[in-house]
């Protein structure tokens, strides 16, 4: 582990951290379906009292499956990719190969985010340089010793290098940017932006995942009443507690289809205590000042704004539902607040999206309904239109692009011999 | 409204002035404020339907309240609103006090009428005197008399400086400037000052970096030392500018008090903002602060929003009785601080003592859902 977790001090441990890892993975070359092989056993291992409190970890062991893995490989690199082969493809014959290192830059606010960084890296091929945020460190380096504990988890951790420094250090910034050939870049808006903007060498694939945010939607039937309503705000309010708000995929407003008999202080008392249960279940443990500042100035703002505008929420900072009307998504504040806005039809803030929206988590039950809300989606920016209470579920492809195919190289072969 | 509400409540504003303004026993003094800030929370609601809404959506009914800390409370920045808010009609406004906003953020700004300006007053000097004594005296003001010459719109700088006017018999600015470029020092005016002077009891006043960048800084340069031994020194404002030049509040005191031949303890920090009007927070001799009769801070744990116990941190939330144009009686800020005692300060003041600790961090990485600075960019053309 000594070997895996590197604090840096200086640009040229970086440089040489990296040129180890070029080296160790042009020793050995492992196809797709070798590292899911390890993969899969990786996350059948995940267990235990150090891992199990690790947010994400049961997504985690699911999403180290061979179920899940192959299938992203075979759609992005083909079947032929899976074992590493040549595809031909009329006269000539095509092949991935990796790009070499991949620098990744995880968002600081999802626990197993280096690691689904670097599992779509190493089903490249590639080997990694992971920088891990100050806050992620202890978690990562939990999940990595289980690796460690493989028989065969010696393959992959000879590709892996956890960076840890701070995140200020502009110099070990730049060394790693410039010693990698392809990076994978997750985060807000201004660390996205820093970064991108980092001395990569020409040759270097950015792929950027992130800022964005999301949005739920229900049509009439779904939150007017009946059996479903309280199952679907269950499913919101896990949507909005998991991550804490903060990921690109978690809900930051509800949009509601305006229907008869829709009573919308008797829907918005079903969702309380629907976050009433799930904060119950899942409390937080820990909370940044200036986060609790954003969720007294969000409710008191909603309120002094529009003499229309009602507000629910509890003594603590814990959840905060803003009610009114409108189809515009309105700046998010995180921390478990959410807008929830009456609109005439849901395609009228669809047409409003901008590219900004990620996933749309719906609550619909007519499938006519879903497909044209669907299509404007898909032609409004978004990535992703997936039923409430799945918001989360990380998958090729995120944010609209793939998670393997980015980090490899298509190499296409002309026989010689052929004319 | 209710006349004989508002009536009522200018009555009880004058007798909390009116009572010791350090030595109230807390609970009495707890249970004095709570009926009082509950009567304005409903004068506030008649007047302000918007504030009405506000007040009922809070989780707790505040007519029901058993302590302050049960009462809703507005977030400072809510103050930063177009226009401010008001509890009374425009006509009645005489002065709009603005904070000392950063480049390019929005200052807050609170509107006053007569009555509240006269408390602020009142109050201001109450709490000051209490620290420097009751006598007036020449007051130096460590800044530009442009600074104080504002018109209907009162920065936090002029505001401060005209809180002390109350203990001036003759005020000197010792800066200069047209406002447009760097504030200097004017040398000549300053040596006549404490020529004049000397060794008398003097009042002095200036912003923190103020006095930092365009007194000390220069005076230090020159190698010029006054001989004001008596003088007493009140600084407030940010502290940023200093820390990022690693200036710490006992470099910035020894620096104060070379420059004027004073003991460092002539020196007085004192914790204020524009939207607590008339209420100031000066170190005591034990380096804490404390709360006037007509006031009460409550430390909020960020996590709960509960009050936190003592030797504990969290949000500061300021409290004051005075104002009646605006509603500033219950805001919570940005800012950090701790709870010393709830009671029993060495210095003899009786309540909480506490001491600001920072203001919140801005600066928090909220991970790939945080589309703050593309939400600013400007609109496409």
């Amino acid at each position: 582990m000594s070997d895996l977790l590197q604090h840096f001090e200086s640009p040229r441990e970086v440089t040489a951290a990296a040129q180890r890892l070029r080296e160790r993975a042009l020793d050995l070359e492992l196809t797709p379906s070798q590292v899911i092989d390890i993969l899969e056993r990786w996350g059948e291992s995940l267990r235990g009292p150090k891992v199990d409190a690790i947010p994400g970890v049961a997504f985690l062991r699911l999403w180290l499956r061979r179920g899940t893995l192959e299938p992203i490989v075979v759609r992005e690199l083909g079947i032929e990719g899976l074992n590493g082969e040549w595809r031909e493809e009329r006269t000539a014959r095509l092949r991935a190969y990796p790009l070499g290192v991949i620098g990744h830059w995880p968002a600081g606010n999802i626990e197993i985010q280096p690691l689904l960084s670097l599992c779509c890296a190493l089903l490249g091929g590639n080997a990694c340089l992971v920088r891990v945020p100050a806050g992620l460190v202890v978690q990562t380096r939990a999940l990595l010793e289980k690796l460690c504990e493989l028989a065969d988890g010696r393959a992959l951790l000879e590709r892996i290098c956890i960076a840890s420094f701070e995140h200020e250090r502009a110099d070990l910034q730049c060394a790693m940017a410039a010693a990698v050939d392809g990076a994978m870049i997750w985060g807000g808006a201004e660390a996205t932006t820093q970064i991108r903007a980092l001395p990569f060498p020409p040759w270097a694939r950015l792929a950027v995942f992130g800022p964005r945010l999301s949005v739920a939607a229900m049509d009439g039937a779904s939150w007017s009443g009946g059996p479903d309503r309280e199952n679907w705000c269950r499913r919101l309010a896990r949507d909005v507690w998991q991550f804490d708000q903060q990921a690109c995929s978690s809900p930051q407003a509800l949009f509601l289809e305006r229907c008869a008999g829709g009573d919308l202080p008797e829907f918005a008392a079903t969702l309380a205590a629907a976050f009433e249960e799930e904060n119950r279940l899942h409390p937080r443990e820990s909370i940044h000042p200036a986060l609790t500042s954003a969720i007294c100035l969000a409710r008191a703002s909603w309120l002094l704004d529009d003499s229309a505008h009602r507000a629910l929420f509890p003594a603590t900072p814990d959840w905060t539902l803003l009610l009114g009307a409108g189809s515009t998504v309105p700046a998010p504040t995180q921390g478990r607040t959410l807008s929830v806005l009456l609109v005439e039809d849901l395609l009228e803030p669809i047409a409003r999206f901008d590219g900004m929206v990620q996933t749309l988590g719906l609550a619909v039950g007519d499938d006519a309904k879903e497909a044209a809300l669907t299509q404007a989606a898909g032609r409004n920016g978004v990535d992703r239109i997936v039923k409430l209470g799945r918001m989360h579920v990380f998958g090729s492809p995120w944010d609209g692009a793939d998670l393997v195919r980015p980090m490899v190289r298509l190499v296409r072969h002309v026989s010689a011999s052929t004319d | 409204m209710n006349a004989a509400l508002a009536a009522g409540i200018e009555e009880q504003i004058d007798a909390v002035l009116a009572a010791p303004t350090f030595s109230l026993e807390p609970a009495a003094h707890q249970a004095r404020l709570l009926a009082l800030l509950q009567s304005e929370l409903t004068y506030a609601a008649d007047r302000n339907e918007r504030l009405r809404q506000y007040f009922d959506a809070w989780p707790s009914d505040y007519g029901a309240a058993e302590s302050v800390a049960e009462l809703p409370y507005l977030p400072v920045r809510a103050f930063k609103a177009t226009p401010p808010l008001l509890l009374v009609g425009k006509e009645a406004i005489i002065r709009t006090l603005a904070s000392s906003a950063t480049t390019g953020q929005t200052p807050s700004r609170v509107a006053l009428d007569a009555p509240t300006s006269r408390r602020m007053v009142k109050g201001v000097a109450a709490i000051a005197s209490d620290f420097i004594g009751p006598r007036r005296r020449p007051y130096l003001v460590i800044d530009t008399a442009e600074t104080l010459a504002a018109g209907g719109q009162l920065g936090a700088r002029a505001a401060a400086i005209q809180g002390l006017r109350p203990f001036a018999t003759e005020i000197v600015c010792c800066l200069s400037g047209d406002g447009a470029g760097e504030p200097r020092i004017d040398e000549s005016r300053l040596a006549d000052f404490a020529a004049k002077w000397g060794k008398a009891e003097v009042l002095a006043y200036g912003f923190t970096s103020v006095i930092w960048e365009h007194l000390v800084k220069p005076l230090c340069k020159q190698g010029i030392r006054l001989q004001m031994p008596n003088i007493r020194v009140l600084h407030s404002g940010g502290w940023k500018r200093l820390q990022d030049q690693a200036v710490t509040r006992e470099a910035f005191a020894a620096g104060v008090a070379e420059v004027f031949g004073c003991a460092t303890d002539r020196v007085l920090d004192f914790y204020g903002l524009v939207e607590n009007v008339g209420v100031i927070y000066p170190d005591c001799a034990y380096g804490y602060k404390h709360v006037p009769a007509f006031a009460a801070v409550i430390v909020r744990d960020p996590l709960t929003l509960r009050p936190v116990d003592a030797g504990q941190q969290g949000l500061v939330q300021v409290c004051s009785v005075l104002p009646t144009s605006f509603p500033g009686f219950l805001v919570l800020t940005d800012d950090i601080a701790e709870v010393i005692r709830y009671d029993g300060c060495a210095c003899g003041r009786r309540g909480i003592s506490f001491r600001f600790v920072k203001r919140v961090p801005q600066a928090e990485i909220r991970g790939c859902g945080n589309i703050e600075m593309l939400r600013q960019r400007p609109p496409a053309v």
